[in-house]
């Protein structure tokens, strides 16, 4: 079958290219040469653009576990609707991601989507930061990324031997990097806004020491280290020298703490409770800063659903985190208004392919259109959850085509 | 003006300095009433309001009560030291099947920050905050700051010394917004650990020496040490506590002029106050008992539509 995508512009991290027709022959994508070739279907996307398909490096599912929050099946929809052609799932389920099992589960229940599901274990069993999980054995499985999840790797000797083992085979330590101690009973920023709220607070401390002691330790080990959710200033400044001194070290931040600050949580809205917590305007400078200038190397979807009763509580009993998947392209357009397109892309195609230690495959596409209005509600939710503040508003920016595993999708 | 600008008092974040002047100027009026033979008012007949409390209170609650009784209020009680979520049901679903017997207003302490905000999106009721954790405390407050205004004619551009355990109180908090609205000056005192870090953002003086404290205020608002709110350790020992921040009569009398001591209870004695400095003459404590059933009659009158 061959589709003709007319008038398309491509966006690469090099530029906008001018509108060209393109061709999707049996599910590859390629540059239309002829104006004879014959064609199944024409698309006209002379008001759309598109890139290779997007790479999450951070998202969730329910499942195994909380089928109720996400399953896979919603997961995997999700991915594909919100442009997402290749994802890295977080592996703190119930049971966590940490055997062969799990594993071939996930293998398994992925087979189908369009979205290429990249495997992610824990690093030590049950997340708990103690004993090892059976590396050598998962990575024969085929993962290559490890690390505790959501949970930091705290204890610094297992960071130690981890970034040490991982060599043997150029695995990839994925870390959120922060102090549980020094965060704990923490509900929030520790700033101005915590203080009139009367919440304990999570200073930027917590994140700092922790990532310039892993730092520390990469560069006793070597290794492999990629730090996840980045969101202070000073850890971004820290990553910053340690990549001129040449660390083998990459950084993500996940787009809603580019969006959102820590004032939202004013009106107790639990859906902005997430961890790590959003923080103020100079901390949302420097990670600006930190992607401009390519400190930070991916934007994540860092997309965490919880159901309504684990939301709709007293703010210290609601559990965190924040769904960011359909809500990606709306913020990607937000930001757009203060970042260039070409910037933006990078950093959700070749930023994490690099990261991930992947070429960049061709055989992906991305189509959106940045200014179709659509609403957010019950009606056009692929997740089982809805724990976003922008749910039941209207957005801008929708994802109309997807290429990925030789499917090629169109969404209304 | 004869109306609040809320339905809710949730806190004194949320309100204008109108509001506490008329709130004051109500609880005139109630305090005249309650030191009449007869001390019930039929303000609030026909009107039920629920006094919902997820954790422990003594004074709180039977003053909120008396309030309620003295404004002919039908009252019902709900006390649990656990939340309700421990047992297994939502905050939501709790007040809501007290609410199906027809309550109009609730009076709520919680251990959880925002709880009440948070119930306010969800109820139709009035909701009046009789403290959310470490949050705020605005009833307390409200009957502080008219304390001061009683015993020193006026809070504006008085110089209001909070000491002892800032991190953990709601009182503190609340007493910041309330005072400042009205145009006095803060400074906390305590234990650096004791003190929230960007405390300063609120505009208020931050002193570790307790005696420094002392010369500078004329009103000294003493702290419960908040054990029961710890979590960790904050510093060594109640006695060295007691030692390096609690305030005795040999203190007052140092001083060269004479303040105000007051303590929102219940008092640790011999920790952050000592016995001779609590009954002394300095101390307002049991005015502030007193101003508390005037000033909670007030708010719920005023929440009520003030008729």
């Amino acid at each position: 079958m061959t589709l003709a995508l007319t008038s398309l512009r491509l966006i690469t991290p090099q530029g906008i290219l001018p509108p060209k027709n393109y061709l999707i022959k049996d599910g590859i994508f390629t540059a239309s040469t002829s104006h004879e070739e014959v064609v199944d279907e024409s698309i006209d996307c002379s008001k759309l653009y598109a890139s290779v398909g997007w790479i999450d490096l951070r998202c969730m599912s329910g499942e195994p576990g909380e089928e109720y929050k996400e399953s896979l099946d919603t997961l995997g929809r999700v991915l594909k609707v919100s442009g997402f052609a290749k994802a890295v799932v977080l592996p703190n389920n119930h049971p966590v991601t940490q055997t062969k099992n799990e594993v071939e589960f996930l293998k398994s229940k992925s087979k189908h989507w369009l979205t290429e599901l990249v495997l992610h274990a824990t690093v030590t069993k049950d997340a708990k930061g103690e004993d090892f999980t059976d590396i050598l054995d998962l990575h024969a499985q085929g993962v290559k990324i490890f690390g505790d999840g959501i949970k930091p790797l705290s204890n610094p000797d297992r960071m130690m031997k981890t970034l040490q083992y991982l060599q043997k085979f150029d695995g990839i330590l994925f870390d959120h990097s922060y102090d549980p101690l020094i965060s704990m009973f923490g509900q929030m920023h520790e700033g101005a806004i915590s203080t009139q709220l009367g919440f304990k607070g999570i200073p930027n401390l917590a994140e700092d020491i922790s990532v310039q002691r892993n730092l520390e330790i990469l560069r006793y080990t070597g290794g492999r280290l990629h730090f996840q959710t980045v969101n202070t200033a000073k850890s971004v400044g820290l990553i910053r020298q340690a990549k001129k001194e040449g660390l083998n070290v990459t950084a993500d931040v996940s787009i809603y703490q580019l969006i959102f600050s820590d004032a939202d949580l004013m009106g107790f809205d639990s859906n902005y409770k997430i961890v790590p917590p959003l923080r103020g305007k100079e901390d949302r400078d420097a990670l600006i800063e930190g992607l401009k200038d390519g400190t930070i190397d991916a934007l994540v979807s860092n997309h965490q659903p919880q159901d309504l009763d684990a939301k709709q509580v007293e703010f210290d009993y609601a559990s965190p985190g924040m769904i960011g998947l359909q809500t990606f392209l709306p913020a990607l357009v937000s930001l757009s208004a203060e970042l260039p397109w070409e910037l933006l892309i990078e950093k959700i195609t070749t930023g994490p392919a690099q990261v991930l230690g992947l070429p960049i495959q061709s055989d992906t596409l991305t189509i959106f259109d940045p200014e179709e209005s659509w609403e957010y509600n019950s009606q056009s939710n692929e997740s089982l959850s809805f724990n976003h503040p922008w749910w039941n508003t209207t957005l801008k920016g929708k994802v109309k085509y997807m290429l990925g595993k030789g499917m090629f999708e169109q969404f209304s | 003006m004869s109306q609040l600008s809320t339905r809710h008092l949730l806190g004194i974040k949320n309100i204008t300095a109108a509001d506490i002047e008329l709130i004051f100027q109500t609880a005139d009026n109630f305090k005249e009433v309650l030191n009449r033979p007869i001390k019930k008012v039929p303000s609030l007949r026909d009107i039920t309001i629920a006094n919902i409390f997820f954790e422990n209170s003594t004074r709180t609650r039977l003053s909120f009560e008396l309030a309620e009784k003295r404004l002919s209020a039908d009252v019902i009680n709900f006390s649990s030291s656990n939340s309700s979520v421990k047992k297994g049901e939502t905050l939501i679903d709790t007040v809501n099947n007290i609410l199906s017997m027809k309550v109009d207003m609730v009076v709520m302490r919680h251990a959880s920050v925002g709880a009440p905000h948070f119930l306010s999106k969800h109820i139709q009721a009035n909701i009046v905050n009789a403290g959310d954790g470490t949050h705020e405390h605005p009833t307390q407050a409200l009957l502080d700051a008219f304390s001061i205004r009683e015993k020193l004619g006026d809070v504006a551009g008085k110089k209001i010394a909070i000491i002892g355990d800032i991190l953990h109180s709601r009182v503190a908090l609340s007493n910041i917004f309330c005072l400042q609205k009205l145009g006095a000056e803060v400074m906390v005192c305590g234990p650096i650990t004791l003190i929230p870090k960007h405390i300063e953002s609120l505009g208020v003086k931050v002193e570790q020496d307790v005696m420094k404290a002392l010369r500078w205020c004329d009103v000294a608002n003493v702290l419960r040490i908040q054990l029961e709110r710890q979590q960790i350790k904050y510093f060594p020992s109640l006695r060295e506590y007691s030692l390096y921040f609690g305030i005795n009569k040999r203190m007052l009398e140092s001083l060269d002029k004479e303040i105000v001591v007051m303590h929102p209870g219940p008092i640790n004695r011999g920790v952050e106050l000592s016995s001779d400095a609590a009954d002394s003459g300095q101390s307002i404590i049991l005015q502030q008992v007193e101003n508390g059933v005037a000033i909670r009659m007030a708010v719920l009158y005023l929440l009520a539509g003030g008729k």
